[in-house]
């Protein structure tokens, strides 16, 4: 069946054809019980009429067949022939124990002494009688046997043809009921079957419509107009469309606030950091107006100034280059890493954690500062906030070879593993929707274009590691990237 | 043929006559002459058509009339029962044929012979298929030959004798030879092919022809004989019952006269009954010489 009935073929082509090919597995095996009953019977019927005609020509020859009386014999069967029309004798043959006729029906086909064709030979009586079915004749043969030896041999051959044409009409008839049956429940069958598919191809089209652009739900019209368990899976079906779409509108919001959220604290971050100087360049402006005249607090007094003023200049300078996307590409220098300690130490002052910085780099590396500055000033935030108070966090950058090595390394309770993924870029491309490890999914992103590694470790003494591996593109390679 | 009402009074008289001799036999009634002496007994020979009922319906009932007896038709297989039961006296008179009659004929007398185109004579015919070639009895050597039966003159002595003549015998010259019993039987076996050639009178097979042409359809007259006597009606030379003789030989004389009795002779293609000398016979007397000759 399996073959017969494709799989892709729909539903309203596989029942009615599995009905089809069901009456017509009933209809063959019905037809023929028939026909084998059929056949019985009509042997039996005949049997029994051709051994009453045997019987009574065997009777009537009897005495003439030891006497080879020619004219008695074939007056004999010309009277049987006449009053046993019911069994359409076509032709009768008596011959004597040798094999000679004695009398036949047709004597010129058969004339007196002439010897019976080998066709006609049946020796043993087990097959006295030959029927086949649908064949237009039948043979009988009985053989005349007195006590110790065989007298004559009687031949009979009869017309079955109108057996056979019974039987072609039963054939017909047969054929053409279970033709019209097979048909009618085909129809019938694809009929229900489409009525009762409709539902689903409904849904089908719907589902086929999520799955290349967004669900969308079932018209109210169709669903108030099914019922029964079809019509609670239509209002089901629209519960999950309208689920979806909450979620997903949920998700983007939440995104947004994640944004703000950052930018929020990334400007206040930013004041603070400018603010933290302005107490002592006040206080040195003061320190200026009131003793300016002596010249060793004047120069102390605006070398002040000075070291306040660049570093708001820095600080200033280094978010500008951070979130400046279009700014000039230049090579990561050792005091891009300096610089995040200056970002971050108001935030880290605030939490009373000490950040250590062991930059061991000599030099311009050829790597894109801005990407990993973003990248490690991240990472450190990430740290800083999930480090306990009065701890350490402790950075170092340094080359091993033609790699840049960057490690993170907090006291904190460790990185959950969820995030680890997001950080590794384990769970796939995509930010997380809730918004959360938002950061973390960015620094992913950014190492990732610097075909760079990320590895969490969970040290003994507690806390995380991250560590950056990134390679460090030889000269020609970086004419390419440049 | 009688039709239409006539048919219908035949058949009422018919009835009525057979009702009284069914009577008469059983009681013995004032209406037949002499009961005590019991039935006239009339012996047929296959000869005729014997297996019409209707014929001998109309025979008996025209005897019975005609003669005032009741009446009582003998019909055996062969002739030789016939001519056994006549020439033993148990018969009052038989239409037998011509060889019986002359080999009996010192124990026989002739009672009356049937005209056949207003002559007491006929022939015996050799008839073969349809189709065979060949004019005489030498081109029917090999044959399965169909004789009537071995006391009758037209189905068996004649071809015995052109044999005879020629100094063969029937079962050397033909492949098989065999008796049906009847002149019908012997055209049915030719036509049917069972045999080669036939003996056959040759009244019965003109009546044959003319009643049932299917039967002789299949079938030619190789060679007619000469004419013969034709198969008379014949008594014991010592009558069972004179007056009953006496009787009978009357309403056969006279059948021509009564409408019965005509109805009686065109069933039969006769013209009529008539007193023959004996000596027309004497051809068929030598032909039945010829034959004990030969041995």
């Amino acid at each position: 069946m399996s073959i017969f009935l494709d799989r892709s073929w729909p539903i309203t082509v596989k029942v009615p054809l599995a009905v089809a090919a069901l009456m017509i597995l009933v209809g063959l095996v019905l037809s023929e019980r028939v026909l084998s009953r059929l056949t019985e019977s009509q042997e039996r019927h005949l049997i029994e009429l051709s051994q009453s005609y045997l019987d009574g020509l065997s009777s009537a020859i009897a005495p003439s067949i030891l006497r080879e009386d020619n004219w008695e014999i074939y007056d004999a069967i010309a009277r049987a022939q006449t009053t046993n029309k019911s069994l359409h004798p076509i032709e009768t043959i008596v011959t004597n124990a040798d094999g000679a006729v004695i009398a036949a029906s047709d004597p010129k086909r058969h004339p007196v002494a002439s010897t019976i064709p080998p066709e006609h030979s049946i020796s043993s009586e087990s097959a006295s009688f030959r029927f086949n079915a649908g064949a237009d004749s039948a043979k009988a043969v009985r053989v005349l046997s007195y006590p110790g030896r065989i007298a004559g041999i009687i031949y009979a051959t009869f017309d079955t043809s109108h057996l056979a044409a019974e039987r072609r009409d039963v054939v017909i008839a047969l054929a053409l009921t279970n033709g019209a049956l097979t048909i009618l429940l085909a129809a019938a069958g694809w009929f229900l079957v489409a009525r009762m598919m409709r539902p689903v191809r409904i849904l089908s089209e719907h589902l086929g419509v999520a799955r290349e652009t967004l669900a969308v739900p079932i018209p109210e019209a169709v669903v108030s107009a099914t019922r029964g368990e079809f019509g609670r899976l239509f209002r089901g079906y629209n519960a999950l469309v309208r689920s979806m779409k909450e979620r997903e509108e949920m998700g983007k919001r939440l995104a947004e606030e994640k944004r703000l959220g950052s930018l929020g604290r990334l400007a206040s971050a930013l004041a603070h950091e400018i603010n933290n100087p302005l107490g002592g360049l006040f206080n040195a402006l003061a320190t200026l107006r009131s003793h300016g005249h002596l010249s060793s607090v004047r120069d102390g007094s605006l070398g002040l100034l000075e070291r306040g003023l660049v570093g708001i200049r820095d600080v200033v300078r280094t978010t500008l280059t951070i979130y400046r996307t279009d700014a000039v590409m230049r090579d990561l220098s050792p005091a891009d890493i300096d610089d995040l300690g200056l970002l971050i130490g108001s935030e880290a002052r605030r939490k009373s954690v000490k950040i250590i910085i062991f930059n061991i780099l000599t030099g311009d590396i050829r790597l894109p500062s801005t990407p990993i500055r973003q990248a490690v000033l991240n990472l450190i935030l990430n740290a800083v906030a999930a480090a306990p108070e009065g701890s350490e966090v402790r950075v170092s950058a340094e080359t091993i070879g033609k790699r840049l090595a960057i490690a993170v390394i907090d006291r904190g309770p460790g990185l959950p593993s969820r995030e680890v993924e997001v950080l590794t870029g384990r769970s796939g491309a995509r930010p997380p929707l809730d918004g959360g490890g938002l950061g973390l999914w960015t620094v992913s992103r950014l190492i990732a274009d610097l075909n760079g590694q990320i590895v969490v470790e969970h040290p003994d003494s507690g806390g995380t590691a991250v560590k950056l591996d990134i390679p460090i593109p030889q000269v020609e390679e970086l004419s390419n990237v440049a | 043929m009688g039709v239409g009402l006539n048919h219908r009074l035949d058949r009422r008289e018919l009835l009525r006559a057979t009702a009284s001799a069914v009577l008469a036999s059983a009681f013995g009634g004032a209406a037949t002459r002499t009961a005590a002496n019991g039935p006239l007994r009339f012996g047929l020979t296959p000869v005729f058509l014997t297996n019409d009922l209707e014929l001998l319906g109309r025979l008996q009932s025209y005897l019975l009339r005609a003669t005032g007896y009741p009446v009582s038709l003998v019909t055996r297989r062969t002739y030789q029962e016939i001519t056994a039961l006549l020439t033993s006296g148990q018969l009052d008179a038989a239409w037998i044929c011509g060889f019986p009659y002359v080999a009996h004929r010192a124990e026989l007398q002739l009672v009356a012979v049937p005209l056949w185109h207003h002559k007491p004579l006929y022939q015996s015919y050799l008839i073969v298929d349809r189709d065979r070639k060949g004019s005489g009895i030498l081109d029917l050597r090999g044959d399965i030959h169909a004789f009537s039966d071995p006391d009758s003159n037209s189905g068996f002595l004649v071809t015995r004798a052109a044999l005879a003549e020629r100094h063969l015998r029937p079962e050397t010259f033909f492949a098989k030879t065999f008796f049906t019993y009847g002149h019908r039987n012997v055209i049915r076996a030719v036509a049917s092919g069972l045999a080669g050639s036939g003996s056959v009178d040759g009244y019965v097979y003109e009546v044959v022809a003319e009643l049932e042409p299917k039967v002789t359809a299949g079938t030619r007259i190789l060679k007619a004989s000469e004419w013969l006597g034709f198969p008379p009606i014949a008594a014991p030379r010592v009558p069972v019952d004179q007056m009953r003789l006496e009787a009978l030989t009357k309403a056969l004389w006279e059948m021509h006269k009564d409408d019965e009795g005509r109805a009686v002779l065109r069933m039969l293609r006769l013209d009529g009954f008539g007193a023959e000398d004996p000596a027309s016979f004497d051809a068929i007397a030598s032909k039945a010489a010829l034959v004990t000759a030969a041995g």
